[in-house]
């Protein structure tokens, strides 16, 4: 376990050097983040002055080593637009963004699992056919459009949700967390369906796969003999032997939501993190590039880790080596 | 009804006191407005950046020496007088009995202290025609100009007025967070894209505003802020999208308000001997190429078909409003759009057969930009001009097209000149390159006329407005006639409001909710 860890550490390591190169070298084909910031008559002086203070004047390695020597005592930088610290601007939004993908999931797991288990064991009555359908929808709709349809008419026509926003919060812990309100939950009710939809269909198929793949199993049929419930079969015997894949793929989902909710953020104006990574790269904002994507970075190796322990307590024949 | 900033600032030359109209603020109790922005301001702190929801949140909370109206007016603001002592030399009385938000009183200090401080910051070009600035005494302040600048007081109405203990004390990042200005409103409190809340400043100087509390939500998605009014989530909309305006005018309940802007979209055309996308020599070069160009150009097939009618043809560099206008002479007439004239206008010149070039356009920048470039293309197939389309996002666009534009023969840019004079644009945009500091440093097309050099100098070197009006209405006739740049049109701002809200949108954007008011 110990040498586990300590290995995951220095793949982690590698990782996140690795994103912050790429970054840089991609940042430098994306235009001049100093055009972004002066006036468009600015003269060659006043262009001069913002490189100087933006600290853009040195060469691109000596940048990078600067980059490297602040990373090391803490400092992730200073954005270029918002002059304040690249990291404090992706903290501040952080918790709206991980809020709403944590409501997200818990709807796609509510829906998805019973209903794929349903599908997985009754392949051929009408119900599952439906519930087959339906998930292809919620693969092949594009979450701007469903974004759009809610709000038009939830919010717009029968009025029973608010178009946007976060609405009220409480602190907790120096977070403001909209979960603790009773308007904060009127609020995200609409963005994290949108946003689960995606994600729902698909481990609804997972689901279901698996479980058709376990029925045929001789274990299965054991269990049937032996008088187990259904219920129990289904739950127990099938859907322990059927979610590994599941598991996998919830993790990486749930990685992707938080890193890359976007376009649900911009469409229900979620003050979120995604919007500001999207609002960087118009922007040419390097430094809030960089740090966003060595978090996201971060969050996948820790998912991926947690998802690793999660297979033990599923599976004990898997150990981590 | 005309704007006429020329004979406005003739007016407020001698002052004109502000009525005040504090009485009716005290009275209704608790008005509240909320705004719906296409975006969150990046800066509160004014000489960190400038981009237009950082602008309106600056003129909520600070003040400048001279105060520019909704219809480019100007008159006074922190400065109660001005006057020009000799070419050079102005003296501003500053007016007497302001307070900062935190109680500091506003002096000759903070003036100075402004103007120094905005020197070494992001935005020198703040005070770029300010030499020195001198304190006579607590309440006047002389400011001394480079050279004769009969505009001084239209670009310090950019120029908001900072504490200077305060500012001090609080340092740079952290009065991007904690601003502190003498405006109408203070800061309530700002959770960065979420919302910011401002409140009404008991002790502004001309007045507690209407309106005690503003706040202003920033939603990005066009739709979404169509639906959040709909919805009554916000009372006012910037930018209602285009494709929602007969939506909202269908409903009782709301008004679409529209004007048209100051953005004047413009194509600059190379005319060195050799242009990076042009083989062999530069048609671009002989006016007569320029001219078919112009006249091949269908703009109002563009504001019709593009822009849903919501955009005003240009007939000149700068509008009507502004200082170098000249009345009556229009680009739409004197180049009619004429396919066969432009066709025997490039056989004249000894291209028939046409050329092929690039146009540089942004995507992400202007109304409808991607949409535009691709009917220029269409439009100049018809006089056998290839034209080649490399469009990009605007991060990318400043650098690419930047003087001495080493990659661009056509770009598609758009100008707007708030300070309401022609001359800091021609200077900018026409003036020869790299023969004077300061001047011809966006010259994208390398234009050089030595006349127009000529009367942009005269211009610069009169402290007389009317004089300065004369003079560049000379340089608009040379522009009109050499066509260094195309005007295509000004984009129309599009706002949406609530019934029984007062707005009236403001040329330069700015939304200012000291002038509006809520039933």
């Amino acid at each position: 376990m110990f040498g586990y860890l300590v290995k995951r550490l220095l793949q982690m390591t590698l990782v996140l050097w690795i994103v912050s190169v790429i970054v840089f070298l991609m940042m430098s084909f994306t235009g001049d983040p100093v055009f972004m910031v002066v006036p468009v008559d600015a003269t060659d002086a006043e262009i001069a002055q913002a490189r100087r203070l933006l600290g853009l004047d040195q060469p691109m390695p000596v940048q990078y080593w600067r980059f490297l020597v602040s990373l090391v005592q803490g400092d992730f930088g200073y954005s270029y637009v918002f002059r304040q610290p690249a990291m404090t601007l992706i903290m501040e939004r952080l918790p709206a963004t991980v809020e709403m993908v944590l409501v997200a999931m818990v709807f796609a797991l509510v829906i998805s699992i019973p209903l794929g288990v349903y599908a997985g064991a009754n392949p051929e009555s009408k119900i599952s056919r439906f519930i087959m359908a339906g998930s292809l929808l919620g693969i092949s709709l594009p979450g701007f459009w469903v974004g759009m349809v809610l709000i038009y008419l939830f919010a717009v026509q029968w009025g029973i949700f608010p178009s946007s926003g976060r609405g009220d919060t409480a602190e907790f812990f120096g977070l403001r967390i909209s979960l603790l309100t009773g308007d904060g939950w009127h609020h995200i009710v609409l963005p994290a369906i949108t946003l689960s939809l995606a994600t729902t269909a698909i481990l609804l198929r997972m689901t279901r796969a698996g479980m058709m793949e376990v029925g045929r199993q001789d274990f299965m049929k054991f269990a049937k003999a032996k008088g187990v419930s259904r219920r129990d079969v289904l739950y127990r015997h099938g859907l322990k032997n059927a979610i590994i894949p599941v598991v996998t793929i919830f993790g990486l989902q749930l990685g992707d939501l938080i890193a890359f909710a976007t376009i649900t953020e911009t469409i229900f104006s979620w003050p979120g993190m995604g919007k500001l990574l999207i609002d960087s790269i118009y922007r040419a904002d390097r430094p809030v590039i960089v740090v966003y994507l060595m978090l996201v970075a971060l969050i996948f190796v820790v998912i991926n880790f947690i998802v690793d322990l999660v297979y033990t307590l599923i599976d004990p024949r898997i150990s981590l080596k | 009804m005309r704007i006429t900033p020329k004979r406005a600032l003739q007016l407020c030359a001698t002052s004109v006191a502000f009525a005040a109209v504090s009485t009716f603020g005290a009275m209704a109790a608790d008005k509240s407005l909320t705004i719906g922005l296409t975006s969150d301001p990046s800066h509160l702190y004014p000489l960190a950046g400038e981009e237009l929801s950082s602008n309106i949140m600056y003129y909520h909370l600070y003040d400048p020496l001279v105060k520019r109206a909704g219809d480019l007016s100007f008159g006074p603001g922190l400065a109660e007088s001005w006057e020009n002592v000799d070419g050079t030399t102005w003296r501003f009385k500053l007016r007497e009995g302001v307070t900062f938000h935190n109680g500091n009183a506003f002096t000759a200090d903070d003036v100075i202290f402004t103007i120094n401080k905005a020197r070494d910051s992001i935005r020198p070009d703040l005070v770029a025609n300010i030499a020195d600035a001198k304190k006579i005494d607590d309440t006047t302040v002389e400011i001394i100009t480079p050279k004769p600048y009969a505009v001084l007081p239209n670009d310090l109405a950019e120029l908001l007025i900072l504490d200077e203990e305060y500012t001090t004390e609080t340092g740079d990042e952290k009065m991007d967070l904690q601003p502190m200005g003498t405006g109408p409103y203070k800061l309530k409190e700002w959770i960065k894209e979420e919302k910011l809340e401002l409140v009404a400043f008991e002790d502004y100087w001309a007045g507690a505003a209407k309106i005690d509390s503003v706040t202003f939500r920033p939603i990005t998605n066009p739709a979404t802020r169509t639906a959040a009014l709909l919805t009554g989530e916000v009372d006012v909309i910037q930018d209602l999208a285009v494709r929602d305006v007969e939506r909202v005018k269908s409903e009782d309940k709301f008004e679409v308000l529209t004007r048209p802007s100051l953005l004047n979209i413009v194509l600059a055309m190379d005319m060195r001997e050799k242009s990076p996308t042009i083989e062999g020599p530069n048609p671009m070069t002989d006016v007569r190429v320029r001219e078919a160009i112009a006249r091949a150009i269908d703009v109002d097939a563009i504001n019709k078909i593009v822009m849903n009618g919501l955009a005003t043809p240009s007939d000149q560099f700068v509008p009507s409003s502004h200082i170098g206008y000249v009345d009556g002479e229009s680009f739409r007439d004197i180049y009619a759009l004429d396919i066969e004239k432009a066709k025997s206008l490039m056989a004249d010149a000894g291209y028939a057969d046409g050329f092929t070039m690039t146009l540089d356009a942004t995507n992400n920048r202007y109304v409808n930009d991607g949409q535009i470039a691709q009917a220029l293309a269409s439009m100049l197939a018809k006089i056998n001009i290839d034209l080649q389309l490399n469009i990009m996002p605007k991060s990318n666009f400043w650098g690419y097209i930047r003087v001495p534009t080493e990659n661009s023969s056509f770009i598609m840019s758009g100008w707007d000149v708030p300070s309401g004079d022609a001359g800091n644009m021609y200077g900018a945009l026409f003036y020869s390159r790299d023969k004077k500091e300061g001047y011809g440093q966006v010259n994208r097309g390398s234009y050089s006329n030595p006349e127009l050099d000529a009367l942009v100098d005269q211009a610069d070197a009169t402290a007389k407005v009317e004089e300065r009006d004369r003079i560049l209405q000379e340089a608009t006739k040379i522009l009109l006639k050499d066509i260094p740049m195309i005007p295509v049109h000004y984009e129309q701002d599009i706002y949406a409001v609530r019934k029984g809200v007062t707005l009236e949108p403001r040329v330069d954007k700015f939304m200012w909710a000291y002038d509006m008011d809520v039933e």
